[in-house]
């Protein structure tokens, strides 16, 4: 049992760490949300140089060869600058998926193309009616000649908006809801019959709707096997939720960590608010669920790590945990800084509003409960 | 022991209905004639457009049933908007506390809706700790004006106000409750700066307005110099029973139990969902415990007894039960809630959920945050002697 970091690692942890330090804070994420694209296009080259995009490419192949503890790392470390640049929607969701799709050439092309952030990537699985269920799929590829016609719609895509290529989840056979007749597909930007519409979101990132009005696709476009689309597509929304989780974590050691300070320097009634027991009690439950988050955390990622798939039941675990915990330290972080937690001038607003959304991606807290319980059955 | 409305209640319910039906807005037309018109019509029915003001003042006189089925109505219809600040928070301490100059004075302009009022207490070392202020009023060696220096936060629609009620130090010896003033001062004035705050929601509702040697005549004083604290206490306990909300919330989650059932999921709807259908449920409750400890309230207050503790009850329930009816709006909403100021997706609630729900967290803050109110139960309902 060991839960020190290797050299490496701490090294990735570290200079995460400092960059999020030295390049974010409220103003320049401001600024920077309202850029074309709602990021800094220099950071993101910066992200790509120091390799971090490619944080799971196999170390042949000219990446890290990470996994997902080395995710966590990055993304805990950007929960706590609320870094805007798209990691989870390229290098987790796409790049990741891409990574476990069989070898084919445009495949490997796109793997060596998104390595550089030159192509952005993202990931659309959500449709209107499916609410939080990934295997309620409407949007359909149907047989075309020796390619296919998409016809359907994708909901809030994370990084639609400025992203190059999209990988695809459509049905190919089966009802409905139904894991079987899923598969994958890559549809570039510019494809005729696509309609990309994209938006801000709350946390003051970007998302899109898209729409497949007789998209023509070549035999290439197929990134999953033929209606087996289905573990690939679940061990995206693992990775996504172990991701999402350690982002959160990060975000929630901001929260309770600031709310401490505030409430020792402000005074209400000639004493410091953090003097005041019911006040310190409450700091004390946001740091335990926290902490709480954090293990689930750690056990979730070391479990997907070695089990892959077969560690859902815990990712459920931690998504319910991390939703339910986050919006609990959002909602009393802003409690306890009275008034002042209320304006957008103070950066607990924007942690909690990123926690908000972190909540609502990939399924609530409710919905991983219920999955959890099914699980158990 | 009675909960039936009696024939007298029933043909009053009637004729409530009645009238908010004939007087409705007709979408298309002038809404800000109608308002008027409204109000004007209101007056015509003896009062109806000043509820809460007592008979002396032109109110209505309604029995404690009578006000609950107003509030129960009138949250199912739409009414022309209208500002607490001048007519319920200030009109009762001119009522208790002014002089008949400063009642004729304000009182007219106030129940025609007139004049725009805002309320300048919070400072920004003065939260829940209120009788910290120190905005200062130095009286001249006259007596005929003060002249007012300092900052009010959190100063609610201070842009477009006319006028403020400010508490203001007027003396530093003694307990902190005593030497504030109460004043009442023009807004739109030389010194008198207003910078808006932008809050969670993107919107600028609330301000910071500074003074800088504003002058004040003294007839704009209400009740004595220093004893403005004892006139604010009252008018508190207004403020916070105001703001339980509880008819607005049987109204509202009706409708999020309508919004939850166009939602789809798996081969059903939100409501299908025993999770979420358990948390509306017991927000249900909650709410129905509510009500009738605002009725207790109400029919302890028509009896001449104190509101009590009812009133310190209903802002901390009232305002948790809005939280989680906004908190379950956003939860229905799902993912699509995240969608922020672009074009509408998905349901037509989700857009304008996530902005309810982060203003909503301001309801257990303003008002006297629910920490403070649990002290004011805790110190003058269950007699628990604190050493602060």
């Amino acid at each position: 049992m060991n839960f020190d970091l290797s050299p490496e690692q701490q090294m990735l942890a570290d200079s995460v760490e400092k960059f999020v330090s030295d390049e974010y804070d409220l103003e320049r994420r401001t600024q920077a949300s309202k850029m074309r694209g709602g990021f800094a296009a220099e950071r993101w080259q910066q992200m790509a140089e120091l390799g971090w995009l490619s944080l799971n490419v196999p170390a042949e192949a000219g990446g890290f060869g990470g996994n997902q503890v080395d995710t966590m790392l990055v993304m805990e470390q950007f929960g706590k600058g609320l870094v805007l640049e798209p990691y989870l929607a390229h290098a987790v969701l796409g790049l990741g998926t891409l990574l476990r799709a069989p070898a084919r050439s445009r495949r490997d092309a796109l793997i060596e193309q998104a390595m550089t952030g030159a192509t952005q990537l993202a990931f659309a699985h959500a449709e209107t009616q499916s609410r939080f269920d990934l295997d309620n799929l409407l949007t359909r590829a149907s047989a075309d000649g020796p390619g296919f016609e998409l016809n359907g719609q994708k909901s809030m895509v994370i990084n639609g908006g400025s992203a190059d290529t999209f990988i695809v989840a459509a049905r190919t056979s089966g009802a409905q809801i139904d894991t079987a007749g899923i598969s994958l597909f890559l549809v570039d930007r510019d494809t005729e019959g696509l309609k990309v519409q994209g938006f801000p979101t709350v946390d003051g990132l970007q998302a899109a709707e898209l729409t497949f009005e007789g998209v023509k696709l070549d035999e290439t476009a197929l990134l999953s096997p033929l209606d087996a689309g289905w573990p690939l597509l679940l061990a995206a929304a693992m990775d996504g939720m172990l991701a999402l989780g350690a982002e959160a974590v990060g975000a929630m050691e901001r929260l309770y960590k600031d709310t401490v300070t505030y409430t020792s320097e402000r005074e209400q009634f000639d004493h410091p608010l953090a003097e005041f027991q019911v006040l310190q009690h409450r700091m004390v439950d946001m740091f335990v669920e926290y902490e709480q988050c954090k293990s689930l955390l750690y056990r979730a990622t070391l479990e997907v790590a070695t089990q892959g798939n077969a560690a859902l039941r815990t990712v459920h675990a931690l998504k319910h945990y991390v939703g339910k915990a986050g919006i609990m330290i959002g909602e009393n972080a802003v409690q306890l800084h009275g008034g002042m937690g209320m304006t957008e001038e103070l950066p607990i607003g924007h942690y909690f509003k990123r926690l908000l959304v972190i909540d609502a991606q990939f399924g609530n807290s409710d919905y991983h409960l219920q999955k959890f319980a099914e699980y158990s059955q | 022991m009675d909960i039936k409305l009696s024939p007298e209640d029933q043909a009053f319910a009637a004729e409530v209905e009645t009238f908010l039906t004939d007087n409705a807005y007709q979408p298309g037309t002038d809404y800000n004639a109608w308002r008027m018109d409204w109000f004007a019509k209101a007056q015509d029915k003896g009062g109806w457009d000043i509820p809460k003001w007592p008979e002396e003042f032109g109110g209505p006189g309604w029995s404690p049933t009578q006000h609950y089925i107003w509030e129960k109505a009138t949250a199912e219809a739409s009414l022309p908007w209208d500002l607490p600040f001048g007519l319920s928070m200030l009109a009762p301490v001119l009522m208790n506390y002014g002089s008949t100059e400063q009642q004729a004075r304000f009182l007219p302009d106030i129940r025609a809706r007139k004049t725009n009022w805002c309320q300048g207490y919070s400072e920004p070392g003065a939260g829940s700790d209120l009788a910290n202020l120190k905005t200062k009023a130095e009286l001249n060696d006259a007596g005929t004006h003060y002249t007012v220096n300092g900052t009010k936060i959190w100063t609610t629609l201070a842009h477009i106000a006319d006028w403020i009620f400010c508490l203001t130090r007027t003396s530093d010896t003694g307990k902190k409750q005593e030497g504030i003033t109460f004043l009442l001062i023009p807004m739109k004035q030389k010194g008198i700066e207003v910078k808006p705050i932008i809050t969670l929601g993107g919107s600028h509702t609330v301000n910071m307005v500074h003074f800088t040697d504003v002058e004040v005549p003294v007839e704009n004083r209400v009740g004595e110099q220093d004893q403005g604290w004892t006139y604010a206490k009252g008018l508190l306990q207004h403020e916070r029973t105001g703001l339980a909300g509880i008819s607005k919330s049987i109204v509202a989650l009706e409708k999020l139990k309508e919004q939850a059932e166009s939602v789809s999921v798996g081969n059903g709807d939100l409501m299908d969902d025993s999770g979420y259908a358990s948390k509306i449920a017991s927000l249900e409750i909650e709410l129905m415990a509510t009500e009738f400890t605002e009725l207790r309230s109400l029919s302890s207050a028509a009896n001449g007894q104190d509101p009590g503790p009812e009133s310190s009850i209903l802002k901390l329930k009232g305002t948790e039960i809005q939280q989680r009816i906004a908190k379950l709006t956003v939860e229905a909403g799902g993912i699509y809630s995240a969608a922020w100021g672009g074009p509408r997706v998905g349901p037509k609630f989700a857009n304008s959920g996530m902005s309810g729900y982060l203003s909503s967290r301001a309801y257990t803050i303003y008002g006297g945050a629910s920490e403070v109110q649990k002290d004011v139960i805790a110190k003058n309902v269950l007699g628990i002697k604190t050493s602060r």
